[in-house]
């Protein structure tokens, strides 16, 4: 999918759907960042799935989980941004996929797992986790940030000086 | 925003050679077209964060308070967990100033408690060192004692000493000799001390115990009680390597490591293990509510789960106390474990007339009682609100299962349930319940001779556990 081929209205749609995530992953971001005691213990103490055991290694060491509880406070603050300006849209997309894929298999809605934990709706495989992962697809390969973001403007600027050095050609 | 923007080098970089541009104004406005939405952002958080601050500020404690209220200098010293739970209490209550929160972890605990009381607009300035804490703070009124077992007498002792009133968390000492020096220091300087068994100031067992037990009786005679404190496998605590004490500072404080200072509850010398942690609480409420102080107790306890080298206490532990009430002699019977957090904690009450099962996990256990079918009619009692009224029964008992019950078992006793809630966090009726004594307008609910009493019981158990017998209590042990 090429951002040429879209047409405007297409890509209207896909700006603001960009907007909208890096919204959500900023303000999840900011609100563990000013939350004195959020820690992501619980979540992934309850962890089920093929990586239960990975992530409740992470749980139990209290090192790694403070690196995890760091990078997942700090690193949804700046994806968030990141996507909301539409700077460095695809490594945002990609650091958003990360996350989200972790956070789905941490606690995967896999048939047979029952979970205590209340959710707002009912999922089987699907959930709004998977939703938002493939909605940074598109995201990802779009790439909105040249036609509405930062990204136009250092992209420019950055091509603009590649041509300057372009040696001459023959 | 183009669908089209080959001119600026689309993304494939498949354009042919073109001449290199500059950034035009088409690129700039573009490219800063969704910064408003950042704006936007900054401008919904900024709203969010005033309205709960707002809402913060309408709960917690008004510097001035009402005209009439006594503002109350306080200190916390011991900000780990149980501080941290004190302070959220507190923080719901009016006329209360925090001054000083002093810890001896300085890289984290006592920021954090110090940040999170900042964002409610006090001021404290963190100590670690308790004793330049009462030097430097003259106009405290009161210290908040949540400091390790271990600490607590000599903690309490110094601030009594120096002026201050002391509400110190239970257990009173990992020592007898401890708590018994705080009860002489408390008569001494004359100030308040009161022991945080906080089931004390809670109204559904004030209730329970002035409404039910001691006016109407409902339970008759108790003959045994039944207790329990379950809890599940947890992993030791520890601390990221960027907050790690010192070596230096720990020995200096009494831990050989940071792995000690952590988890002090389960070493000899430092806590109690599960029985003083937890049993502590439940066991206050058997003497009180039995109005009698244990006579025996017989234990069993072992280490059977933890390793043995960091868990020094017993994570499994059956307490039999016996007891000469009043009205008779009754059996106490206690247990914990913390390998299984099945059923939780609670404590069962059964008369010759009625039972009380309670818990202070009102969202587990609602407080139910159970009238014996011989037993008088309760209807007095429903009236006047002291009970609900019973709970219908089915015309025909069946159990989930689909099991009918044969006729030959007894008639289902009727079930109430105590009509008191409790709204508030566990610990805020008691702290309240200090505060008020500070200020002249209330008696403390649990001051240091009642927890002398509980303390004695309680770590009696320990001593049963090793002695392999059963451990008799003379009735001067409980006198401090």
């Amino acid at each position: 999918m090429e951002a040429a081929q879209l047409s405007r209205s297409a890509m209207i749609a896909i700006v603001f759907l960009r907007i909208v995530i890096g919204w959500h992953f900023l303000y999840e971001g900011i609100a563990k960042l000013t939350s004195p005691s959020w820690s992501a213990v619980g979540y992934m103490r309850a962890s089920r799935g093929p990586f239960s055991a990975l992530f409740k290694s992470i749980a139990n060491n209290p090192q790694m989980l403070d690196n995890a509880n760091l990078i997942t406070m700090y690193g949804l603050t700046i994806v968030g941004v990141l996507l909301m300006l539409g700077l460095f849209t695809r490594l945002a997309a990609l650091g958003g996929i990360a996350f989200i894929l972790l956070f789905y298999l941490c606690n995967p809605p896999f048939v047979g797992y029952f979970y205590s934990i209340p959710t707002e709706g009912a999922y089987l495989i699907v959930n709004k986790n998977l939703v938002e992962l493939s909605a940074l697809a598109v995201i990802l390969l779009t790439r909105s940030g040249l036609a509405a973001g930062l990204d136009r403007i250092v992209h420019a600027l950055l091509s603009g000086r590649a041509r300057l050095a372009t040696p001459v050609r023959v | 925003m183009a669908a089209n923007h080959d001119d600026k080098g689309n993304a494939n970089g498949q354009a042919a050679p073109r001449e290199p541009r500059k950034l035009d104004r088409r690129d700039v406005l573009k490219g800063l077209s969704t910064v408003p939405a950042l704006g936007l952002f900054g401008y919904a958080w900024k709203t969010q964060s005033d309205y709960q601050q707002a809402r913060a500020e309408e709960v917690a404690a008004s510097p001035q308070g009402p005209a009439d209220l006594q503002v109350i200098n306080v200190a916390l010293l011991g900000a780990g967990a149980q501080g941290q739970v004190l302070t959220d209490s507190m923080l719901r209550l009016t006329g209360l100033r925090f001054r000083a929160v002093c810890d001896i972890w300085t890289e984290y605990n006592q920021k954090r408690v110090v940040n999170s009381l900042k964002r409610f607009k006090h001021e404290p300035n963190g100590y670690e060192d308790y004793r330049e804490m009462l030097d430097k703070e003259k106009e405290l009124d009161a210290v908040i004692i949540a400091t390790p077992d271990f600490w607590h007498a000599q903690h309490t002792i110094d601030c009594l000493k120096a002026g201050k009133h002391v509400y110190c968390e239970k257990e009173m000492s990992s020592t007898l000799e401890g708590a018994r020096s705080m009860v002489a220091a408390q008569r001494e300087t004359g100030k308040l001390l009161q022991i945080g068994h906080q089931r004390r100031s809670n109204p559904r067992y004030l209730h329970c115990y002035t409404k039910i037990l001691q006016e109407a009786k409902m339970l008759g005679r108790i003959i045994t009680v039944y207790g329990q404190w379950n809890r599940g496998v947890t992993p030791d605590l520890g601390a990221p390597e960027r907050y790690v004490i010192p070596d230096a500072r720990l020995k200096q404080y009494g831990f050989k490591d940071m792995h000690q200072f952590r988890n002090w509850r389960w070493y000899k010398g430092k806590g109690g293990g599960p029985i003083v942690d937890l049993g502590s609480h439940q066991i206050d409420i058997y003497g009180w509510f039995l109005g009698a102080n244990p006579s025996g107790v017989m234990a069993s306890g072992g280490n059977l789960y933890y390793d043995r080298n960091t868990h020094e206490w017993y994570d499994t532990v059956l307490a039999v106390f016996d007891y000469d009430t009043p009205l008779g002699p009754a059996k106490g019977y206690y247990s914990t474990q913390t390998t299984n957090g099945s059923q939780g904690y609670f404590e069962n009450f059964m008369g010759d007339q009625g039972t009380l099962l309670i818990s202070e996990s009102e969202v587990n256990y609602a407080g139910q009682l159970y009238r014996d079918p011989n037993a008088p009619a309760w209807d007095e009692w429903v009236q006047k609100g002291y009970v609900s009224a019973p709970k219908e029964q089915e015309t025909k008992p069946k159990s989930e299962s689909g099991a009918i019950a044969d006729v030959r078992e007894s008639v289902a006793p009727d079930q109430h349930t105590v009509p008191v809630t409790l709204r508030d966090p566990y610990h805020q009726p008691h702290l309240q319940n200090f505060f008020d004594a500070v200020r002249g307008k209330a008696t403390l609910n649990c001051p240091a001779e009642e927890a002398y009493q509980t303390a004695v019981a309680v770590l009696k158990v320990n001593e049963a556990i090793e002695a392999k017998t059963r451990l008799a209590f003379n009735p001067e042990d409980f006198k401090a």
